[in-house]
C-alpha cells in the first residue's frame, strides 16, 4: 500500500532489459522489467536458476549496464554507489584484509576519526557475534561467519538500501534460518530498503513484504505476492501457520511453473 | 569478463600483427633517419637480406638441425627419465627420502653452472650439450610429475579400485592421466630450458651449432647476420612452443584449463 | 610437498644417508684414484679449495658482483613487468598492443640475444643487467597480467559500492588481490636471474661467478670448478627457501578463497 502513498519510490526499475553477446545471436536475459520498491520496503524475487535474477540486481547495483533506466530517490544511478549496499553469495570478503579490516574498509571515506571508525567496528563485530574473531583472515572463518562479516561491512557504510544476491545460498540448512532470523531483526531494526535475489521460496516469504516471481529467460516479472505476515512471532510459530504455507504454495506453484516452462523450452531447442 | 566487442578485427589474426609490424617500423626509421648508429642496429630490411641468404644457403640449416637434435634429445630423455622419477618418488615413500635430497638440490642450482663440468668430463661437442640439455629437462619433469600424482584425490583412486583396477592398471589409467596436465605444464617449461641450455652450451663448448653460429657472427661483425640468425632462433622456439600448446590442448580436451588456454 | 610421512625420522634419516652416500662415493673414488683428480677431484680437496678462495677474497668477490647483476635485472624486470601487466589486464588497447610482442619473446631463449647485448652494452655489469631483465620480465609479466585479469568481480564491485575510486581500487583491491600470484611469478624469476647472470658470464666473461668458474675449466683447475658449482647450488637453494619463507610468513598472500 505504501507504494501507492509515498510520492517517489526508493528504488524505481523502468522497463530493464539486458542481453549478452552470444556465441552466433545475443542472449536476452531481462525484457522489460518495471518494479518500484518504496521506502522501507523488502522486496524479494525469485525465479528458476539462470532466469536473470541476478543480473537485475547488478544492474540495480550499477555493475553492469542496461536498457532502460534505474531510478534511486528519483535519480537515475550511474555506476555503483555507497547508497546502495551489496551482499553476494559467494561472501566478497577481501581475503587479504582481516575481519576488523574488513568491516573498516567502507568506513574509512566517511569522513569520520579513526577512534570513531574503530567504534562503530567494534559495534558491528558485537552484533554478528564474531567477537573475538576480529584478526582472523577470511579464509580462517566458516561459510555464516564469512556471511556476517560481508553483511556487517556492508552495513558499516550505512546505506540506504540493501541489495542481496542470494545472501544465503552458499550456507547448510541451519547456518541459513539462523542468519534469515538475524537479517530479519536489523531489517525490523533499521527498517532499510532492500531487494533480495533468492531461489529459496520459504527465505522469500519469511523475509520480504513483496514477492516478485520472474520467468526463464528472458526475465520477465510474471507475478506478484504481498505478504502480509506478522514478523514479530517466533520462526516455529510463524513457519508452520495456515497463513504462513498458503501464501508458500501459492509462491512455490508459481516458480514450479516457470520452471517447467523453461524446461520444456529448453527441451524443445 | 565485460570485453568489448567494438574492436574485433584488432584480434583477428591480421590485427595481431600490427603491433609487431609497427615495432618494425620504428625499428626501420631510428636507422633510417640516423637515430642510431646502422653498424649497431642493422635495419629490418638487412637483417630480411641476411635472412633470405642464410635460408638460401646450407649453413644456418645445418647448424640449427644440429642444435635442434641435440635439444630434442636431450628434452626426451630429460622428460622420460623425468617422468619415470617423478613418479617413483610420487608412489614410493623410500624413494622419495633418497631422491628428495638430491631432486631439491640440483633444482635451485643453475643448470648452466654444470656445463665447464661437462667439459671437463666429455670435452666440447655434443656429448657436453646433451648432458646439460638432459639434466635441465629433468629437474621440472619430475617435480611436474610428482605433485600431479601426489595431488591425485584419493576418491578417484578409491573409485577405480572399486570397478576392480589392477595396481598395475592403476599407473596407466589413474595416475598418469591426473597427471597429464601438470607433465605437459612442465614439458613446456622443459622445451624452454632446452633452448636455453642447448644455445648457450654451444655458445661455450662447441664447434657447431647455432649458438657457436651467432657467437661467430658477433665477433666477426658481421651484424645483420647474427640478427638474422637470432630472429631465426626466435621464430623456432615460438612454433615449438606453439606446436606443443596445440598438442596439450589436443591431449587435454576433458580438462577445465582447456577453455582457459588461450594465450600465453 | 610435505605432507604427513610414515615416520619423519626415519625418512629424514634416510634423506641424509642418501647425501652422505653420494659424498663418500664421490671421496672414495677419487681418493681410490677410480678417476684421475682432472675430471673428480676429492671431495676433501673441493672443501679446501673453496676454503681457500674463500678466504683470498675471490669467490665473495665474485658472487657479489653476480648476485648484484642478478638483483640488479630482476628489480628492473619487476619494476617493468608488474605495472605494464596490471595496465595490460585493465586496459584492452595496451593488451593488444603487447600481446603479441610478448607472445613471440615468451618462448625465445632470451640467451641468444647475449651477442647483441654485448655489442650495445660493452661486456661488463650493464649487459648483464639487461639481458636479465629481459630474460625475467617475461615471467614476471605474464604472472601479472594473469592474476590481474582473473580477479574475482564481486571483489571491485564490492570496492565500487564501498565508496574506493578507480585509483584506490588499483592499490586496495587489485595489487592486493593479485599478489600472491604475482609473488609466485617472482620465484620462478628468481632461478631464472640467476641461471641468466651466470651464463652471461659464462658465454660473455666479465667478471663474476660464471667467468671465473669458466676460465677455471680452461685452465683445468677442478677443485675450482667445483668449489664454484658447489657455491651456485647452495646460493640457488638458499635463496629459493628464502622465497618459500616470504611467502609462508604471509599466509594472506597465499592464493585461494
Amino acid at each position: 500500500m505504501r507504494a501507492l502513498t509515498d510520492p517517489t519510490p526508493k528504488i524505481e526499475i523502468r522497463g530493464v532489459s539486458k542481453s549478452y553477446p552470444g556465441d552466433n545471436s545475443p542472449v536476452q536475459a531481462l525484457r522489460a522489467v518495471d518494479i518500484s520498491i518504496a521506502e522501507g520496503e523488502f522486496v524479494s524475487i525469485v525465479g528458476p536458476s539462470g532466469c536473470g535474477k541476478s543480473t537485475l540486481l547488478y544492474v540495480v547495483g550499477g555493475f553492469l549496464n542496461a536498457d532502460g533506466k534505474v531510478l534511486v530517490d528519483g535519480k537515475v544511478i550511474h555506476g555503483p554507489g555507497t547508497d546502495r549496499g551489496v551482499v553476494f553469495q559467494e561472501y566478497a570478503l577481501f581475503p587479504w584484509l582481516s575481519v576488523r579490516n574488513n568491516i573498516l574498509y567502507g568506513l574509512e571515506r566517511g569522513g569520520l576519526a579513526s577512534d570513531e571508525r574503530a567504534k562503530i567496528a567494534d559495534r558491528l563485530i558485537g552484533v554478528i557475534g564474531l567477537k573475538g574473531f576480529e584478526d582472523r583472515y577470511p579464509r580462517e572463518l566458516s561459510g555464516g561467519m564469512k556471511q556476517r562479516v560481508a553483511i556487517a561491512r556492508t552495513l558499516a557504510c550505512d546505506p540506504a538500501i540493501l541489495l542481496l544476491d542470494e545472501p544465503f545460498g552458499a550456507l547448510d540448512a541451519q547456518t541459513r534460518e539462523v542468519m534469515q532470523d538475524e537479517l530479519l531483526r536489523i531489517w525490523l531494526e533499521t527498517r532499510k530498503t532492500v531487494l533480495m535475489i533468492t531461489h529459496d521460496v520459504t527465505e522469500a516469504v519469511y523475509l520480504s513484504n513483496r514477492i516478485c516471481v520472474m520467468s526463464a529467460r528472458p526475465g520477465q516479472i510474471v507475478d506478484e505476492f504481498r505478504i502480509d505476515l506478522d514478523r514479530t512471532i517466533p520462526r516455529e510459530q510463524l513457519v508452520t501457520s495456515d497463513a504462513f504455507n498458503k501464501i508458500r504454495n501459492q509462491v512455490w506453484i508459481a516458480v514450479r511453473h516457470q520452471a517447467l516452462a523453461a524446461e520444456t523450452a529448453n527441451a524443445a531447442i | 569478463m565485460q570485453r568489448s566487442d567494438r574492436h574485433s578485427y584488432l584480434w583477428s589474426p591480421i590485427g595481431r600483427i600490427i603491433p609487431l609490424v609497427v615495432v618494425g617500423l620504428i625499428w626501420q626509421a631510428a636507422g633510417t633517419f640516423r637515430l642510431v648508429d646502422p653498424s649497431f642496429l642493422p635495419s629490418p630490411v638487412r637483417v630480411a637480406y641476411a635472412i633470405a641468404d642464410l635460408l638460401t644457403g646450407r649453413e644456418i640449416r645445418d647448424n640449427l638441425l644440429v642444435t635442434l637434435s641435440r635439444a630434442a634429445i636431450g628434452l626426451a630423455l630429460g622428460s622420460m627419465a623425468g617422468v619415470w622419477l617423478g613418479l617413483m618418488m610420487a608412489r614410493s615413500e623410500v624413494f622419495r627420502a633418497y631422491a628428495a635430497p638430491i631432486v631439491g638440490g640440483t633444482y635451485s642450482l643453475p643448470k648452466s653452472a654444470l656445463i665447464p663440468l661437462f667439459i671437463l668430463w666429455f670435452g666440447i661437442g655434443t656429448v657436453t650439450t646433451v648432458c646439460a640439455v638432459f639434466l635441465a629437462c629433468l629437474l621440472p619433469m619430475v617435480v611436474n610429475t610428482f605433485q600431479g600424482v601426489r595431488s591425485t584425490p584419493r576418491v578417484l583412486i578409491w573409485g577405480a579400485e572399486a570397478f576392480g583396477t589392477p595396481p598395475k592398471g592403476m599407473l596407466w589409467r589413474v595416475f598418469l592421466p591426473h597427471a597429464l596436465p601438470d607433465i605437459f605444464a612442465g614439458l613446456r617449461v622443459a622445451l624452454g630450458f632446452s633452448f636455453v641450455l642447448a644455445i648457450s652450451s654451444e655458445m661455450v663448448a662447441s664447434t657447431n651449432g647455432i649458438g657457436k653460429l651467432i657467437f661467430m657472427y658477433g665477433e666477426n661483425g658481421a651484424y645483420d647476420y647474427m640478427f638474422a640468425a637470432i630472429a631465426c632462433v626466435v621464430v623456432v622456439a615460438f612454433l615449438a612452443d606453439r606446436l606443443l600448446l596445440i598438442a596439450t590442448d589436443k591431449c587435454l580436451r576433458w580438462h577445465e584449463s582447456s577453455a582457459r588456454r588461450e594465450l600465453a | 610437498m610435505m605432507e604427513k610421512v610414515a615416520s619423519k625420522r626415519g625418512l629424514q634419516l634416510r634423506s641424509l644417508i642418501s647425501v652422505l652416500t653420494i659424498v663418500a662415493v664421490w671421496e672414495a673414488a677419487a681418493r681410490a684414484g677410480l678417476a684421475s683428480p682432472l675430471f673428480l677431484p676429492a671431495f676433501t680437496k673441493v672443501l679446501g679449495e673453496w676454503w681457500s678462495v674463500c678466504a683470498d677474497g675471490s669467490l665473495p668477490g665474485d658472487l657479489f658482483t653476480s648476485l648484484f647483476r642478478a638483483a640488479a635485472g630482476l628489480l628492473l624486470a619487476t619494476s617493468i613487468g608488474v605495472p605494464l601487466g596490471i595496465a595490460m589486464a585493465r586496459n584492452r588497447l595496451l593488451h593488444w598492443m603487447f600481446d603479441p610482442v610478448i607472445a613471440l619473446a615468451f618462448p625465445s631463449p632470451k640467451i641468444a640475444f647475449l651477442p647483441i647485448f654485448i655489442l650495445w652494452f660493452g661486456i661488463y655489469s650493464i649487459s648483464k643487467i639487461l639481458l636479465v631483465a629481459f630474460a625475467c620480465v617475461f615471467p614476471i609479466l605474464i604472472g601479472t597480467f594473469a592474476a590481474a585479469s582473473a580477479l574475482n568481480r564481486v571483489w571491485i564491485w564490492s570496492a565500487y559500492s564501498l565508496g574506493t575510486s578507480n585509483f584506490a581500487l588499483l592499490f586496495r583491491i587489485v595489487l592486493p588481490a593479485a599478489w600472491p600470484r604475482i609473488f609466485a611469478a617472482l620465484r620462478v624469476a628468481l632461478p631464472v636471474s640467476l641461471i641468466t647472470t651466470f651464463t652471461a658470464e659464462m658465454v660473455g666473461g666479465g667478471g663474476g661467478m660464471g667467468a671465473t668458474l669458466m676460465y677455471s675449466q680452461r685452465f683445468f683447475e677442478s677443485p675450482t670448478v667445483f668449489a664454484y658449482i658447489l657455491t651456485m647450488l647452495a646460493v640457488g637453494l638458499l635463496l629459493d627457501f628464502i622465497m618459500l619463507r616470504i611467502q609462508q610468513a604471509f599466509p594472506a598472500w597465499s592464493p585461494g578463497q
